[in-house]
């Protein structure tokens, strides 16, 4: 089964530290692990709204709107494509994410359709 | 760059509806587009949110939360990875998203991917992230 961990988070919040050396080093050593249990498929982290755009359809017209848009929700910061065995497997791996004890922080965890479903 | 298109989702993909026919031959015509113009990484539509969990993090400890989560509109239904030149580029490419989708009616994010170098970490750490890449692309089977 392939899942897609996101971390989700307010754009601009003050309680978010800066990523450092440190932070990298962590998320790294956890890569690895991922790496070496053979269940990552990509990470990546994603640039703030204000580098993106929003498009919204209504009755088939598009209309453009330039970043930043996070309209004061969480927006994904970052995600993983993982490849377990199951949903408990996922969830294992994702309690282990270093995360920051001082912010709190939230993952959604989400199936991604295979051409079989 | 590359750039994630993030199709949000509503009720009626929270609902799990299954797509029509129509609809999945507009979005293989559009995807085939995308993979003509050689700017086509991955694809790929998520299940509802009651088949995934939200993991809270706060004060270290984890806590799992089971879906389905409310709010449709904050949660993601697909997602299409791209390389482009520019953002309006993507931005050109995702006005012509087939109109069968949603009944015409859909919300859909652009995001840059940062890539290794954009950040500002030591080059052994860079290195690693090469390798890190390289390995997930393995896994892939790229």
């Amino acid at each position: 089964m392939r899942f897609m961990v996101m971390v989700k988070h307010l754009e601009n919040d003050p309680n978010m530290p800066e990523p450092d050396e440190e932070m990298f080093a962590s998320m790294a050593r956890y890569n690895e692990e991922l790496v070496k249990a053979g269940v990552l498929l990509a990470g990546e982290g994603l640039h703030p709204s204000d580098q993106g755009a929003l498009v919204t359809f209504r009755d088939g017209v598009p209309t453009v709107t330039d970043g930043p848009f996070a309209e004061g929700k969480e927006l994904v910061g970052g995600y993983w494509l993982l490849e377990v065995k199951s949903r408990e497997e996922v969830l294992e791996w994702v309690k282990r994410i270093p995360a920051d004890a001082a912010v709190t922080s939230r993952v959604e965890v989400r199936q991604v359709l295979s051409d079989d479903d | 760059m590359r750039f994630l298109i993030i199709r949000r989702a509503d009720a009626d993909t929270e609902a799990g509806r299954p797509a029509s026919e129509e609809l999945v031959e507009a979005m293989a015509r559009y995807n085939e587009e995308l993979v003509r113009a050689g700017v086509l990484l991955d694809a790929a539509g998520l299940a509802p949110s009651s088949a995934g969990a939200i993991v809270e993090f706060s004060g270290g400890r984890a806590t799992v939360i089971d879906g389905p989560f409310a709010e449709a509109k904050e949660l993601i239904a697909g997602y299409t990875m791209v390389r482009a030149d520019s953002l309006q580029e993507v931005v050109e490419l995702v006005k012509r998203w087939p109109t069968l989708d949603g009944g015409g009616n859909v919300e859909i994010e652009i995001r840059r991917i940062g890539e290794t170098d954009e950040y500002d970490m030591s080059d052994e750490l860079k290195e690693k992230e090469h390798q890190m890449r390289a390995q997930a692309e393995a896994n892939r089977g790229e």
